[in-house]
């Protein structure tokens, strides 16, 4: 943190101060350095000069990453939505926007890397009266607004706006993404954290019902899929051919996991291409029938399919639909009703316009319901749990949407969430994350448009976002459970758009593999795990079986008030949960205790020969509460 | 007892309120409660409800198994039992209808609970709290305020305790024209006196000013409350009703203070809304989570349209005003509404505990409940009906309180002693007629029932398990930096104060609490600790002088064990059933979907553990207390 706002929340840590006189100071503190703004996490040293020096030469101290460049150096009015315009300096670089006032104390800085921009546009002509009126408005996907008001003469706006422009979205513009340009270097090389082959031998697999093919090895038989595939051992890769030919885009059904007692698999893919005359494929029926009868216990096989019912019917008429009562006689098919990607898009809209600049007040718990944010977080998780009792209980299911790369990518990631212990832990989640959204095709490029200017494209949606959310509810229902905390969450979206690191970048893995993405790009867990530390859950307790079942009701789901409304000055923004840290005290101090136990039982140790009274070891009381990193 | 006709019931079955869940068993009626006792031989598990707490009973239709009796409690238990045969369930029906509401005092369970201590621990119980050295403690008498004996008989006010503090320069002529001028003679004195500035909180009831009426006498005592403190040339009269009803109330002759006759004072509404509308609201607050199978949409806006959670925070603004005039203007404050015995205890109790860190201590509360609420004339017999009264006196005016206390220790968790357990204690007393502290509606009145010679003290019941209301992550040095809590008071900062409303209602618990994890790692701590001293006592008995410094500062100030609340899953002590309880952890959650939670494999090793073999994570918090000792 730098040195001025330490000091600034000194003095407002504690307090959202409704009297005007504490609003300013502490809006200051928090609007400048969000305490989860991705980009402070590297800049400790740039920023610990003192303030005194940055009166003289204002933006000495524009922290910058390796690789990263200046572009352009600015004055500008930054119009904060809590309090007012602000005169101040913004820089330019090739990866973010850096504002800092001059005139306010302490100084207040806004630090936004350019691949969260959306949509930059102009306000105000140069005729435009009034005060403020003419700049620039900037749209982020992260939940906020940028306002910057400029002089009127001299054109002074247009320069600005097309370097912005030009840097923000270099796709549109021929130039390469900023993470290509970067220069980082981490102790950690994140991109060996997924191996498939590894995970799948994690699951207990192949064995002789399940084996790997490589059928997919050059993208041949889908281009969305990854190579390594886990099929059916009794399917031949001429049979998984004909079946790719009936399910859309070729996504085929293939295991995501196992269950390591009962055998039941959860199996993914897209929507079977029914079409409007009702289609049948022999090939995809006896393949699903190969996909039950391979646990020996699933009488019948269960089909998620996520959609609304209507939605699914609606699919017919695009060749699509959902697999039929008499063509699939061993299956029973359950729709789980969640909406699809622009449904979810417009709900975080509304989000957004309810809480940014200004929480709405008068009517807060109805315009929150009107957004449905909440509900779809609801029907997703009420989704994800019905397939996990379901593979409790021992048997198969089959999961799918419409091309299965957005809600069943939520799906099944959830349900493996709540099934294995494993993806709970930090390694364990980034396992996950790139397996089941990143190796799986979930289509980040489309859905978050990296470096790409057109903020209206319909593809654009917050299916990912929504994810963590649900996995931030989790975390809510069950603070032991995870090892990860919140700040890691928050890390992951911030990252999301970021565009510093390769992890989120690109649509599959074809596309990934020809932009040669991991030889060219740093993966985000490299940085996370180079310093993991501040990411662990003081609460986490190591556990090996235990099936988490969050409840998926209004009374304990709540809304994500500190990653959705943390740009509001007036959400307090403690730097530790005083909770967590009460508890990180007396983890210390049990550490103390052992210490002194083990030192007095070594000084004891003679004794202990023929004394056989003696308390237990303190290594063996160590085991029941874990030890901090 | 002359109302009971029929004891014992068999074959009464018990409904689970949201789930199709039901139970068998033998409903007795006793003096004091009802006690149903489930048949199932293993775990027979009992409900105690005491007759005072019974709200309302109703009798819906006959239907095929029996005859439904349902029961909604002041906790806010809803019980459902269905019958067999009809002439019995008439029988319990009726009989409850006169043992909830008796027409005396001497027929509450005060009179005649008997917890076996002797006499001498019964006064002691009832000296635990002592006024007179509150008063002390903030600062008065001093120059400027001194102890009137104006009250002594109750001749001048009969709501009023005997013991007031007024300004040096009010003599006894002003205070007896003042109190003519107020509704019920409740005139101004000291609530609160903030050493600090030397500001006083002042109450009083609303002037009879109709619509030009003036009083010299009256004008005279709060110009004597301005000119006692020098920090401020005026003070606030703050009239806690919504404008309106002030309006509405000087046709009736009574009214508020015109800023032209009052020298130096600036005058300001708040918006509280009356008894009526407090308890509508909490009506419909009921009615909407006690719906089944409820929908998100449902929820929210039945949440918003009850007001319920509006109105507590209109309670706690008028609370953080009334703290801010005081401790940064340095201003005196009067505060009233009415009669100024609901929403005037309400702001200015809730203003001391913001601006007093003794107010946050388990003792502290329960002075400022004492002074506050039960010493000034909270109507606790007409608010809580503990007779049969007036229905409309009803009203949950200090659950409000306790809700806001509540909302305040999510806020700041490390700046109270005690924990929510606590305060639904004091819930469940102010209702149970079980102690004599909060029966009547004034000083008077109590003394009258010598309450003190016949009836116990709660406070004394509760400290005697102080360990069990204990917050353990609370922090004493939090009060020496934070002496003055400022509250987020934005509409998303008030949540549904879910253990309270839900307490019995097992499904709605959270399935897992860090609160357990803090106490456990705690206990084990202590545990560590004394091993240790038992081994460096064995040392030292052998001869061996080792002194291994743990650090102190860091230990832990108070005592609690692990509290046994229904928060933390366990019974209250007067039974011990954690057995009966996990038979009853595997019920099927409501809108959760979700079957019990099942480990998929025992390979989990059961480490070897030094404090109780309690698991650090339990699976779910489950557990309805046993209230009735």
């Amino acid at each position: 943190m730098n040195c001025g706002t330490i000091q600034s929340r000194a003095h407002c840590s504690c307090y959202t101060a409704p009297s005007q006189f504490h609003l300013k100071t502490q809006t200051m503190a928090s609007a400048s350095t969000p305490t989860y703004n991705s980009n402070n996490l590297e800049n400790n040293s740039s920023k610990n000069a003192s303030r005194e020096s940055l009166r003289m030469e204002p933006l000495a101290d524009v922290p910058q990453l390796p690789g990263e460049e200046r572009i352009t150096d600015k004055d500008i009015i930054y119009i904060c939505p809590f309090n007012g315009a602000v005169k101040g300096k913004v820089s330019i670089t090739n990866y973010r926007l850096f504002f800092k006032s001059f005139e306010v104390d302490p100084a207040m800085t806004l630090d936004v890397p350019l691949g969260v921009i959306s949509r930059i546009e102009k306000m105000g002509g140069a005729s435009s009266r009034g005060e403020n009126s003419y700049g620039l408005d900037i749209t982020c996907k992260d939940m906020r607004n940028l306002r910057f008001a400029l002089k009127q003469e001299g054109h002074s706006r247009r320069d600005i706006f097309e370097l912005l422009f030009r840097y923000a979205f270099p796709l549109s513009h021929s130039l390469q993404l900023f993470v290509f340009l970067s220069q980082e270097k981490f102790s950690e090389n994140g991109w060996n954290v997924y191996n498939a082959i590894l995970e799948y031998q994690r699951q207990g697999l192949p064995n002789n019902k399940w084996r790997i093919t490589f059928v997919n090895k050059q993208y041949e038989l889908c281009d969305t899929y990854p190579t390594i595939l886990m099929v059916p051992f009794k399917a031949t890769d001429e049979d998984l051919r004909k079946v790719s030919a009936f399910r859309s885009r070729n996504r085929i059904p293939v295991v995501s996991w196992i269950h390591p007692v009962n055998q039941a698999v959860i199996m993914r893919c897209s929507q079977p291409l029914v079409g409007m005359s009702g289609k049948r494929n022999k090939d995809d029926e006896r393949y699903l029938d190969t996909i039950r009868e391979a646990n020996g216990q699933t009488a019948k096989l269960t089909i998620y399919d996520a959609r609304p019912n209507v939605n699914a019917v609606a699919n017919k008429a695009t060749g699509g639909g959902y697999e039929g009562e008499d063509a699939y006689q061993n299956a029973e098919l359950v729709f789980l009703d969640i909406h699809n990607i622009h449904v979810m898009r417009e709900s975080l809209k509304k989000l957004k316009d309810i809480v940014y600049p200004q929480v709405e007040e008068t009517h807060w718990l109805s315009s929150l319901e009107s957004t449905h944010w909440l509900e779809h977080i609801k029907l997703v998780l009420a989704g994800a749990i019905q397939v996990a009792d379901k593979l409790s209980a021992g048997n198969s299911v089959v999961v799918h949407c419409s091309d299965g790369w957005d809600r069943t990518a939520q799906l099944t990631s959830l349900s493996m969430l709540m099934l294995d212990s494993y993806y709970r832990t930090m390694t364990g989640f980034q396992v996950l994350v790139q397996k089941e959204w990143i190796s799986f095709g979930h289509k980040f490029s489309s859905r978050i448009g990296h470096g790409d200017k057109n903020h209206a494209d319909a593809d654009r949606s917050p299916i990912f976002v929504q994810f963590i959310d649900c996995v931030w509810q989790m975390t809510k229902q069950f603070p032991t459970a995870f090892e990860f905390n919140e700040l890691f969450l928050m890390t992951i979206l911030d990252n999301l758009y970021s565009c510093r690191f390769g992890t989120f970048l690109y649509n599959c893995e074809s596309v990934r593999d020809n932009m040669e993405v991991k030889e060219k790009t740093v993966s985000l867990w490299s940085m996370i795990n180079s310093e993991n530390r501040k990411y662990i859950n003081p609460f986490y307790t190591k556990e090996s079986s235990r099936v988490l079942y969050p409840v998926a009701s209004m009374r304990h789901l709540e809304l994500w008030v500190s990653y959705y409304i943390r740009w509001n000055p007036r959400i307090r923004q403690q730097q530790q949960n005083p909770v967590e840290q009460r508890y990180m005290e007396m983890l210390a101090l049990r550490d103390q205790y052992l210490k002194k136990l083990e030192e007095l039982q070594i000084s004891d140790a003679p004794r202990i020969a023929n004394n056989s009274n003696s308390p237990a070891s303190p290594m063996q009381l160590v085991h029941h509460v874990q030890t901090p990193l | 007892m002359e109302h009971i006709t029929t004891p014992k019931v068999e074959q009464v079955k018990l409904l689970d309120r949201f789930s199709s869940r039901a139970t068998a068993g033998t409903l007795y009626l006793t003096a004091t409660h009802l006690l149903f006792i489930e048949s199932n031989t293993a775990a027979s598990e009992e409900t105690w409800i005491l007759h005072h707490h019974i709200a309302v009973v109703e009798k819906l239709s006959l239907t095929t198994s029996g005859c439904p009796l349902v029961i909604h409690c002041r906790n806010f238990r809803v019980v459902h039992f269905v019958i067999p045969r009809e002439r019995d369930c008439h029988d319990i029906y009726s009989s409850l209808l006169l043992l909830r509401r008796p027409a005396s005092y001497d027929d509450l369970y005060a009179f005649s609970y008997n917890p076996k201590q002797s006499e001498q621990q019964r006064a002691g119980g009832w000296q635990l709290i002592d006024l007179a050295s509150e008063y002390e403690r903030m600062g008065v008498p001093c120059d400027h305020w001194q102890l009137t004996d104006v009250n002594r008989n109750y001749k001048v006010c009969d709501t009023y305790p005997r013991d007031l503090f007024v300004p040096v320069s009010a003599s006894k002529p002003i205070i007896v024209g003042s109190s003519k001028f107020r509704s019920k003679g409740r005139f101004p004195v000291l609530s609160y006196f903030y050493q600090e500035k030397k500001a006083a909180v002042c109450r009083c009831s609303q002037p009879l000013s109709g619509f030009s009426a003036r009083c010299l006498e009256d004008e005279h005592m709060l110009q004597a409350i301005s000119k006692a403190n020098h920090n401020s040339r005026f003070m606030y009269v703050m009239d806690t009703r919504p404008k309106l009803n002030a309006l509405a109330n000087r046709a009736a002759g009574k009214g508020y203070e015109n800023e032209d006759n009052y020298s130096n004072i600036r005058f300001q509404f708040v918006g509280i809304e009356n008894i009526h509308v407090m308890r509508a609201s909490l009506q419909k607050l009921l009615e909407v989570i006690g719906t089944k199978s409820l929908s998100m949409t449902d929820y929210f806006s039945g949440l918003e349209s009850s007001g319920w959670l509006r109105h507590i925070k209109a309670v706690l603004d008028a609370a953080v005003i009334l703290a801010k005039a005081v401790t940064v203007e340095g201003a005196s404050v009067l505060v009233h509404c009415s009669d100024g015995w609901d929403r005037t205890a309400q702001v200015c109790s809730l203003g001391a505990l913001l601006m007093d860190p003794f107010y946050r201590t388990i003792k502290g509360l329960m002075v400022l409940i004492e002074k506050d609420w039960i010493s000034f004339g909270h109507k606790f017999a007409d608010r809580c009906d503990q007779l049969d009264g007036d229905p409309k006196e009803v009203s949950p005016v200090f659950t409000q309180f306790l809700e806001c206390v509540w909302q305040l220790t999510e806020q700041f968790p490390q700046a109270f002693q005690y924990n929510e357990w606590f305060l639904i204690q004091i819930h469940e007393h102010v209702h149970s007629c079980q102690f004599g502290n909060f029966l009547g509606n004034c000083q008077r009145e109590r003394e009258e029932l010598r309450l003190k010679d016949k009836t116990y003290s709660l406070w004394q019941f509760l400290l005697n398990d102080q360990e069990n209301y204990v917050n353990p992550v609370y922090q004493p040095g939090f009060s020496e930096t934070h002496p003055v809590l400022e509250p987020s008071t934005l509409p998303f900062s008030f949540k549904f104060w879910r253990n309270m409303y839900h307490q019995f209602d097992r499904s709605m618990h959270p399935r897992q609490s860090v609160l357990k994890q803090v106490l456990s790692l705690k206990a084990s701590n202590r545990d560590l600790e004394k091993a240790a001293r038992a081994l460096e006592a064995k040392l030292q008995k052998q001869g061996v002088f080792l002194s291994i410094a743990v650090d102190s500062k860091s230990k832990d100030p108070v005592h609690p064990v692990r509290p046994k609340s229904l928060i933390l899953s366990a019974p209250l002590n007067c039974k011990e059933d954690e057995q009966k309880l996990s038979v009853c952890d595997r019920v099927r959650t409501v809108e959760g979907s979700s079957s019990a939670e099942n480990g998929y494999n025992e390979e989990e090793e059961e480490p070897a553990s030094f404090t109780k073999p309690e698991p650090t994570l339990v699976s779910l918090e489950r557990g309805v207390a046993r209230m009735t000792c």
